[in-house]
């Protein structure tokens, strides 16, 4: 399998855009700006660029030959609202993924935790996005190790047959690039094996990841830091610079923030009832999901075209108040849209 | 940025079984005191009964009527699903407000639905459940308010399935435990990072805003508190590892690990690192035990407890990286000076009280206090620990285990004629004969079995216990200094079980030691039934006993101590029993053995993927930055 380490492609199926955006490898972080070509999302959903502040509705329909049904319904009215509102169309067949469901949307912790992912004011920056990508690989390990760790008789909750492929959704599947570059569809117990030893073995590269105490540094303030000091760091300066991160630092931790997310889009897609829900476990993945979004968009380690395969959920939360209106995930989110699955729920 | 704004008001509709230290499983080291969450279902529940039977079911700590009976408590309140968490639920919630303002009109349901947000509103927390579903059912045509009907799905939604955690395997239901774990571990710990991560902030921003700094002052303020932080960041995401550090002794060992002294690489700080073996933890199911350990050692500031600095683990050893208090425990002393002084037994006594009293204020029944957990600082004062590794980390829960120690027979031959400490009538003639007591002491502590002179009858006799059942350790201790062994030493544990439960007829006072009257009627009044145990109903009962005249216990840490520990380094183990302890690294050894077992290979595992059980590494700022 070694040879599939090589790197990860997204594809998109059932649009025809699919021979789309090339599709950056881990392994080789500087080939293209990470901004841009990293999403899955972005391979069909460009439209969305324009929708930075407001997805649009139904930016990505799928090709004619989908089988997928849409159901428009009208949209949802709020109060003190102008009746002339565009229609809500949720672009998934019905019925709705369970966690969509505000009953099912919930979560083990209230309030605002926009000071949980927020840089404190004089860490620096680089240091603050190690931090948070260490964190968050280690929220999610703990909700993968439950399917993905075999019983006795060898079985696990994820394997090849439930899971023939890393999905998140009809529409949305992650591929690994093998040694050729080419894109090869894993199935999913697969692909989280692998993602696995790639990220720790990012952040477990002291090259990567420096953990000598000595070299960290602190972040610039305009009046209490010199100016020479300033200065002097004015020409080679990148995320991390001055606490002895390497430059590829902010595109690696792109990577893995996007790496995460496409994790976690599998597991709500296919593992949400099986097992989280019957485990209990729902309320802890809307958690750390919830604050991974909040902490990968504010430090904009994830853009939100990328975000497609879960912005409903997003929406959702916007709606419900998971995140704040002050927060970046609320800006992303469509939250009339959010409002309307709302209304579609168990109410609990 | 205030940081009042943080709320970590658990929902208390989580499932609760996952919340604290697993309830189910003994710890000799303090146990949280947050009800056994009953709802859990994923438990065993063969062990969680004591617990459920004997556990003040709240409020210990929460109220300050630490005078007042707060320990009736037999009865089990499963109010607070989500142990330990006062339920705030739905008053924080900020999707309870928002929620009430949207109405809908899609499927003809909206003015129905519109009226039915509305009369929800006052009395929408956060549903409790449990029973087990999250789901109130408000949807649909009902009329407001609506009864809990179970779960009624959408139909727009996939059908919200009954739970059904059985089917899967146990491997899966023991992840499910420590992913809830947590997780839930992950955000009170962050909030409380943060929370103090602002505190600090404030503290600088007032001193820098402060007009007689210099501008030299403040860009070094500045850069010292950023340094500060980003290095407590770099220490919070950088595993540890036993190899960054140097073994100066072994001063503890025990069937599970060690403790040893040693010394960090680069910075030559001195640690007691305890490591224990996780296949024996395993085996004898005591995660939950070192769980508690951490939660305790972890959350407490205070100065009666040892300090935890962080632990970490690999493939075969959990680490906790501890204080190393120089002054080794009290046991080491007692076999050292064989008795106190009614005034030295004092000092000790009454620091004891204030320890327990501490552990006690944290939400935490010790349950094995015992002369070998009590160690001694730099100062000579005392401080409370799990140190030993013997420490019974045999199952305090188990009433089969104790059953079968009660009935069962004596492991030596009755005949023996050796010693005779089984005898009660020891006097200073035959005090010799306590001497084999006293050499087998240390090995006792080291085994697995542990000792149960110092454990109060009602722990394994298996009606429940509370907090006091620490009042009468601190009894049984005490007459050990005063005596110069425990009231209910035998020959075999067995029979110490058994002196034990009958200490009606076997707690005797030898003749020929005078104790004071009221040192005397202390003992008798902490090793007694629970129902008139002084100390029931506060630490205060004992502090304002006549023995104690005189003492004051709120400047008692900072008066001099009666035996100061001599010591010429920071590493120096003069008041550890290095010599009686074998120093082969047993760690080291054992991790050749595995490795050998795996043909030369070390064990090839992706760290994340194998997290044993912590999987976490808890580390405060506090300790390791100031």
């Amino acid at each position: 399998m070694s040879n599939l380490f090589s790197g990860i492609k997204a594809q998109i199926r059932g649009t025809s855009a699919k021979a789309g955006t090339p599709v950056k490898s881990p392994t080789t972080p500087t080939a293209e700006s990470p901004a841009s070509s990293l999403a899955p999302a972005s391979v069909s959903a460009s439209a969305s660029a324009s929708s930075l502040h407001r997805p649009a509705v139904a930016d990505r329909h799928p090709s004619t030959s989908s089988p997928v049904p849409r159901v428009s319904l009208p949209e949802s009215r709020s109060h003190g609202q102008s009746i002339d509102v565009v229609p809500t169309v949720l672009d998934i067949p019905r019925p709705l993924p369970l966690w969509l469901n505000t009953a099912c949307a919930k979560h083990i912790v209230k309030g605002n935790f926009m000071t949980l992912s927020a840089r404190p004011k004089t860490v620096d920056p680089g240091e603050w996005v190690a931090h948070q990508v260490v964190e968050h690989y280690r929220n999610l390990w703990n909700f993968v190790r439950v399917l993905h760790e075999k019983e006795e008789d060898g079985s696990s909750i994820c394997n090849p047959s439930t899971c023939p492929k890393m999905s998140a959704g009809k529409n949305h599947s992650y591929t690994w690039l093998n040694r050729n570059h080419e894109p090869v569809e894993l199935p999913a117990y697969e692909y989280m094996t692998l993602m696995q030893r790639w990220m720790s073995g990012k952040i477990d590269d002291p090259a990567l990841f420096p953990t000598d105490p000595d070299t960290v540094g602190f972040a610039l303030h305009p009046e209490y830091t010199s100016n020479a000091l300033q200065q002097q760091q004015g020409g080679e300066d990148w995320l991390g610079a001055r606490s002895g991160f390497p430059k590829q630092l902010g595109s690696t931790c792109q990577l893995i923030f996007r790496q995460i997310f496409r994790v976690y889009a599998h597991l709500y897609w296919d593992h949400f009832v099986e097992p989280f829900y019957h485990l209990n476990l729902e309320k802890q993945l809307n958690s750390c999901f919830s604050h991974f979004i909040l902490t990968a968009t504010t430090l904009d380690m994830l853009q939100p075209a990328e975000l497609e395969p879960m912005q409903y959920l997003i929406d959702l939360w916007a709606a419900d108040g998971t995140f704040p209106p002050e927060s970046r995930p609320y800006a992303y989110a469509n939250v009339e849209r959010g409002r309307y699955i709302q209304s579609l729920g168990t109410s609990a | 940025m205030d940081s009042s704004r943080l709320h970590l008001n658990f929902d208390n509709s989580r499932p609760a079984a996952n919340d604290r230290a697993f309830p189910t499983t003994p710890s000799t080291f303090p146990q949280p005191v947050f009800p056994g969450p009953q709802s859990g279902s994923m438990q065993s529940q063969q062990q969680q009964q004591p617990y459920g039977a004997g556990y003040p079911q709240q409020g210990y700590f929460a109220q300050n009527q630490y005078g007042q009976q707060q320990y009736p408590g037999q009865a089990v309140t499963s109010d607070y699903p989500s142990g330990g968490y006062p339920p705030q639920a739905g008053t924080n919630d900020p999707n309870t407000g928002l929620a009430h303002q949207f109405s809908h009109q899609n499927l003809g349901g909206g003015a129905a639905r519109g009226g039915q947000y509305a009369a929800r509103g006052p009395s929408s927390g956060r549903p409790r459940t449990a029973g087990g579903s999250g789901q109130q059912a408000s949807y649909g045509n009902y009329a407001p308010p609506m009864p809990s009907q179970g779960v009624v799905s959408s139909p727009e939604f996939q059908p919200i399935p009954e739970r059904n955690p059985d089917k899967y395997g146990t491997n899966a239901n023991s992840n499910q435990k420590k992913c809830s774990q947590l997780a839930a571990d992950f955000f009170k710990d962050s909030v409380k990072r943060a929370r103090e991560r602002n505190q600090r902030q404030n503290e600088l921003e007032q001193k820098l805003q402060d007009p007689g700094q210099s501008a030299t002052r403040r860009e070094q303020l500045w850069s010292t508190a950023g340094r500060k932080e980003g290095q407590y960041l770099r220490f919070l995401r950088t595993k540890d590892k036993p190899e960054n550090y140097n073994t100066v002794k072994i001063i503890g060992k025990g069937a599970f690990g060690e403790v040893k002294l040693v010394q960090k690489k680069g910075d030559g700080k001195v640690y007691a690192m305890k490591s224990l073996i996780k296949t024996e933890m395993f085996k004898k199911d005591q995660l939950a035990h070192v769980r508690s350990e951490r939660d305790i050692l972890a959350e407490s500031d205070s100065p009666w407890v040892v300090k935890l600095y962080t632990t970490f683990q690999d493939a075969y050893f959990l680490y906790m990286l501890m204080e190393f208090l120089p002054g080794g425990d009290l046991m080491t002393m007692l076999i050292k000076y064989e008795i106190f002084s009614e005034d030295i037994t004092r000092f000790y006594i009454a620091e004891i009280v204030l320890a327990i009293e501490a552990v006690h204020k944290l939400g935490f029944i010790h349950r094995d206090i015992k002369p070998d957990n009590i160690l001694l600082d730099r100062g000579g004062h005392v401080k409370l620990t799990d140190f030993g590794l013997s420490t019974g980390f045999h199952r305090l829960h188990d009433n089969n285990y104790y059953q079968q120690l009660l009935q069962g027979r004596s492991n030596r031959p009755r005949d023996r004629t050796s010693v005779a400490i089984d005898q009660i009538n020891l006097t200073v003639s035959n005090r010799s004969q306590i001497n084999d007591w006293r050499r087998s002491r240390r090995l006792m502590a080291y085994s697995t079995v542990g000792t149960p002179d110092y454990i109060a009858p009602e722990i394994f006799t298996g009606h429940g216990y509370t907090f006091d059942c620490d009042w009468w350790s601190l009894g049984t201790i005490m007459f050990e200094c005063l005596v110069g062994w425990p009231p209910f030493c035998a020959e075999d544990s067995h029979d110490t079980y058994r002196k034990i439960v009958n200490w009606r007829q076997t707690l005797y006072f030898p003749d020929d030691i005078t104790l004071g009257a009221e040192a005397e009627n202390l003992i008798r009044s902490m090793v007694c039934n629970t129902e008139n145990r002084l100390g029931r109903g506060g630490a205060h009962e004992i502090k304002s006993h006549a023995f104690f005249r005189g003492v004051d216990f709120d400047s008692l840490r900072r008066i001099r101590a009666p035996f100061e520990p001599r010591l010429t380094s920071n590493i120096d183990t003069t008041y550890f029993p290095t010599d009686e302890i074998d120093q082969t690294d047993n760690a080291t050894l054992l991790k050749a053995q595995a490795i050998q077992n795996r043909n030369g290979q070390a064990p090839e595992e992706s760290p994340e993927m194998s997290l044993p059980f912590i999987g976490y590494t808890f580390k405060r700022f506090d300790n390791n930055f100031r």
